[in-house]
Formats: C-alpha cells, structure tokens, sequence
C-alpha cells in the first residue's frame, strides 16, 4: 500500500501541509489565495504540533495495518480497503458516535467543529487523483508517499 | 471446515469477516434471531426516524453474498450439542458445526417492578425488534416514560422527544448518566435535554404500576408515592446476556458464558465472544473479541489482550463527550479540572498515572489517553498540562511509517 511517510527531522513546521489539507477539502471553489482561513468548515486532516523544543511533530493518519479506528466504527462508516489499504471514511454512513477519536491511539481525529457530525479523517486524496496535496505542497520533503507492504 | 457463528452483531459480524479473510474456502453459517444486521447504537436514530432499517445496518449490503456465508436469519438457537458437536435452532433444525462462535449478545433487563413485564406497553430497546414495537406504540403515544437515564435511556428520551412526545425519565442516582458523567457533565446534558422538553426525576425509582384492563400500564407509581401517568414504558435498567443457548448444556456459564484469553468456552471448539461472554459491553471490544475467537478459530493462537472496557463517547444535541475510567477520586488522587463556556474537562491522577479523563464539548485529538490510562504510562512529568498531551509527548515511527509510542 501508499503510505504518507514522515521524516520529522526535515519538518520546520511551516504548516504548508496543513493549508493544502485545508484547501483540497474546502466546500466551496476556489484557490488556495481565497480560502478562508478561519472558516470552521474547512479543517484540516493533519496537523503540527510544536514542541517546547522547538521542534515540530507531524500528526498525520498513518492508514494502520490494524485501524483502531476501524475497529470501533459501529456503523460501518470507516473500513480498511483490502485493495488499496487506505481507510476510508463514508460520511453518510457515519452515527456521529466518535468512538474512532476515542479509539485512535495516536490521537489523530476529530469530531467537525461546525456540526459535530463528522470524522475529520484522511482520505489520501481519493477525490483528487490519489496524490495526497500535504505532500505535494510539503517544501522540505517531509512528508512524501512511498509503497510499503501491507 | 465449517465454522458457525450465532449471532450477527459487532463480534458477530467481526469474527465472520475475519474468518473469511483467513480461510478463503471455509463454509462460514450465520445464525441470528435478527432477520436485519443492525448496530444496537442507532436504534434510537430508527426511533427518531432519522434511518430506516436499512440505514442500520453497519455491513454492505451483499455483505453476506459477498463473503460467501449462509446466513439464517429470523431464527434463535435452543441448544448446543457440544458433544456431536450440533446446534439446533428453535425450529428443530440441526446444523452441525466443526467450530462454533457463541456472540448471541444480550437483552433488556425488565426490572420485575409492578407489572413491568406483563404489560403490552412496556419495552427495552436493545434490537431492531423492540424499537419496532416501541415505535408501533409510540403512533398513538404521548406521555412516556422511561426508567434509567443511562446511554440507552437518554437515546430513546432523544428519539420520543424528536417525535415531540411528552417525555419523563426517572434516575434511581442524584444525577443523569451517573457512570459515565459526574454531576458538572451531567448537568450539562440535562439542560439540553430539559430545553427540548424532557422532564427528570432524580433520586427516584419505580415501585408499583396501575394496569388497565387491555394489559397497558397507565401510571407508574415511584417509591414517593408520586404518580406518574403514561402511555408508553421504556425500561432502561441494563441488560443481560443472551445464554439461553448453552442453558442446561455442558458448555459453562453462569451470568456469562464463560472464556478463557483465546475465547475459548470450556467445550473444545466452542468459542463465545461479545456481551455474552461478559468481559465487556463495548462496541470496540466486541469487535476485537470477535477478531480474537476468529482467529483462534482458524488455528492462529490469539491472545485477547486489549481489555480495557471503562471507556464510552456520547453526543447530545451537538455536545460530545469522552469518557474513560470511574472518574471518582480516592485518596492522594490529583483532581484537575479545567472549564470554560464551551468545554469541561476532568482528570483523574494516580501514583502518577492516569485513572480517569472527562472532556466535554471538545474531545479532538483525545485518543492518546485511552493509551495513556490503558498501558498506565507515568505521567508525573507532563501532569501539568495534562489536557495538551498529544501523540507529540510520544511521538516514534517504525521502519514501515506506522507511528510508535516512545515512553
């Protein structure tokens, strides 16, 4: 499978991946020049955390061979794609339960902030041809896609 | 091989799809008394009727075609001869088995209050079948009652006030959701509930009931004296598990049957999993259990190790909560508590570890602490900001780019 992997050392916490996230999952159209940065409805799937150190943590969904998530979803909402081994996450499925962010150890998602009745969770893309925008837009090459085996 | 699995619920259904994956050419049957997959969590959305049956159902559509599995539905199973190693259904049917999975899960407990379990208008809702009934009364309906304000209680009072119904819960505890929440976070939620036209009777629990002639309870009266009048009951005191099965059989059982940490039943090539095994009533658990019997089903030696059942999410009217460990405080404990107007958040900290965590309103990113409270990490050093851990404080990626806890 495709995974997002992450060389943390090259991370400088720019946030650039974050924005992409942000403008690849927008609602509305546009570039990213118009997107509302404090529109609650567009919310990223990654995110930085920065240390006391000064270094930055790249918090990102690692698409686990065993989805704690996965294994949790009472209403078959997320399921990992035996093909591709993504997990995915089906929205008009989903009873807004929030057992996967309680389940996900690594602390990766969250409830949406508008309606509190959706995951926000990493879907690689799909939509947009499958290259993820957090790596295309990462400039220290800190996060890129490589095939590992599932 | 032929593997038989009754029940089709979240270990159920789990187990099925890990068999499958396991042994591609194994015949796999599916006994349930369910005729549709359905997750015990949204019944109350059918109540609502927010999803219709259909919209239940937490498994694709050709679920069962596509995994090659015989699944009777409609059915219950009466008995398990362990010993020529048969189940036989309510009907007399027999089929026979080389491993059988015991995930029956477990039903309404009907506290024996007045004449709660005689009456036509009193019910659980634990399966599709009880919110159908609840639903056929509900038609002409319009004061209900319900008993119990735990997750199942305050789901149904959800449901009947959405259907605008007249709705009063009676709480044996001084406060809602009393396992879950303590009083702060419950009050939160009773608000809510109260602004959308709930009524809660706290400190209070049912005693006796006046039925009427047809066999519907019109009054229930609580322990002082006060009479509640009514038209539907929903009684949500608990449930108990489904062991009808193995009754007056060989395989062990007392309130549960009982499993050892391969999900073995004493009977060789009889294993249990979910609510009937009794080791928790947790969704998450109930999957992974299913997982565990499965595997060991198909000859992989499988520890079920991940335990941790003190653990529950709820979402009321747009407010979330997580909630893990008894949230009650022993001596020496550190209390922390942080709060604002849109959030309330509550540690619990043992020895230097975390025991319990409450945040409502805004649970993002929280799934570190249910790893932090199970594999009991020190924290002493990072207590002081507690509530802005994140996989950060950890942070550790394996060769394969899945991440790694570094404690």
């Amino acid at each position: 499978m495709k995974r997002i992997m992450i060389d943390q050392a090259k991370c400088d916490g720019c946030k650039s991946c974050s924005i992409a996230c942000m403008q690849a999952h927008r609602t509305d159209e546009g570039t990213v020049y118009d997107l509302d940065l404090t529109d609650i409805h567009n919310e990223s799937r990654n995110h930085i955390i920065e240390m006391e150190d000064g270094t930055y943590r790249p918090i990102f969904c690692r698409h686990c061979d065993q989805p704690e998530c996965v294994m949790s979803c009472m209403s078959g909402a997320l399921t990992k794609d035996p093909a591709t081994g993504h997990v995915l996450y089906d929205g008009t499925k989903c009873g807004s339960c929030f057992m996967c962010v309680m389940n996900c150890p690594y602390g990766v998602l969250k409830a949406d902030t508008a309606t509190r009745t959706k995951v926000i969770k990493c879907d690689f893309c799909i939509d947009a041809g499958g290259e993820p925008s957090c790596v295309k837009a990462c400039p220290k090459n800190a996060v890129f896609v490589e095939e590992v085996v599932l | 091989m032929r593997h038989v699995i009754i029940g089709a619920g979240a270990a159920g259904i789990t187990a099925a799809k890990t068999i499958r994956a396991c042994e591609p050419g194994a015949e796999i049957v599916m006994i349930s008394a369910d005729t549709h997959v359905h997750s015990r969590c949204m019944l109350h959305k059918y109540l609502s009727h927010e999803r219709d049956e259909r919209r239940l159902s937490f498994v694709p559509e050709d679920f069962f075609e596509e995994q090659k599995i015989t699944w009777i539905s409609g059915k219950r199973a009466s008995h398990v001869w362990t010993k020529t190693h048969n189940v036989q259904l309510e009907d007399d049917t027999v089929i026979s088995y080389d491993k059988l999975l015991i995930a029956t899960g477990a039903d309404s407990f009907i506290p024996p209050v007045g004449d709660f379990r005689k009456a036509r208008n009193v019910f659980g809702l634990r399966h599709l079948e009880d919110a159908k009934q609840i639903d056929e009364v509900a038609e002409t309906a319009e004061r209900v009652l319900i008993v119990g304000s735990g997750l199942v209680g305050l789901d149904a009072a959800y449901a009947l006030l959405e259907r605008g119904k007249d709705v009063t819960v009676v709480e044996m505890a001084d406060r809602i959701l009393p396992i879950q929440l303590d009083e702060t976070a419950g009050k939160t939620y009773q608000k809510l509930f109260e602004e959308a036209g709930c009524k809660f009777l706290l400190g209070r629990k049912a005693s006796n009931t006046v039925m009427d002639q047809t066999g519907s309870i019109r009054k229930v009266i609580l322990d002082d004296g006060r009479e509640i009048s009514c038209d539907l009951v929903i009684v949500a005191a608990g449930v108990r598990s489904a062991i009808s099965c193995v009754e007056s059989g060989e395989i062990a059982a007392d309130r549960f049957i009982q499993v050892d940490e391969y999900m073995r039943t004493n009977c060789p090539d009889v294993y249990a999993a979910g609510d009937v095994a009794g080791l928790s009533g947790i969704w998450p658990n109930a999957m992974k259990q299913g997982q565990t019997a499965a595997y060991n089903m198909c000859g992989r030696k499988v520890q079920y190790l991940d335990r941790y059942a003190m653990k529950n999410t709820m979402n009321f009217y747009g407010v979330t909560t997580l909630s893990l460990g008894k949230g009650a405080a022993e001596e020496g404990d550190e209390v922390v508590i942080c709060e604002d107007s849109r959030s309330y958040k509550k540690a619990v900290i043992r020895d230097g570890k975390l025991d319990s965590i409450l945040l409502q309103g805004n649970m993002d990113y929280s799934g570190v602490y249910q790893y932090l409270i199970k594999n009991q990490v020190d924290i002493s050093e990072k207590k002081d900001r507690i509530f802005a851990l994140s996989f950060g404080d950890f942070y550790g990626i394996a060769p394969d780019g899945q991440y790694d806890y570094q404690i």
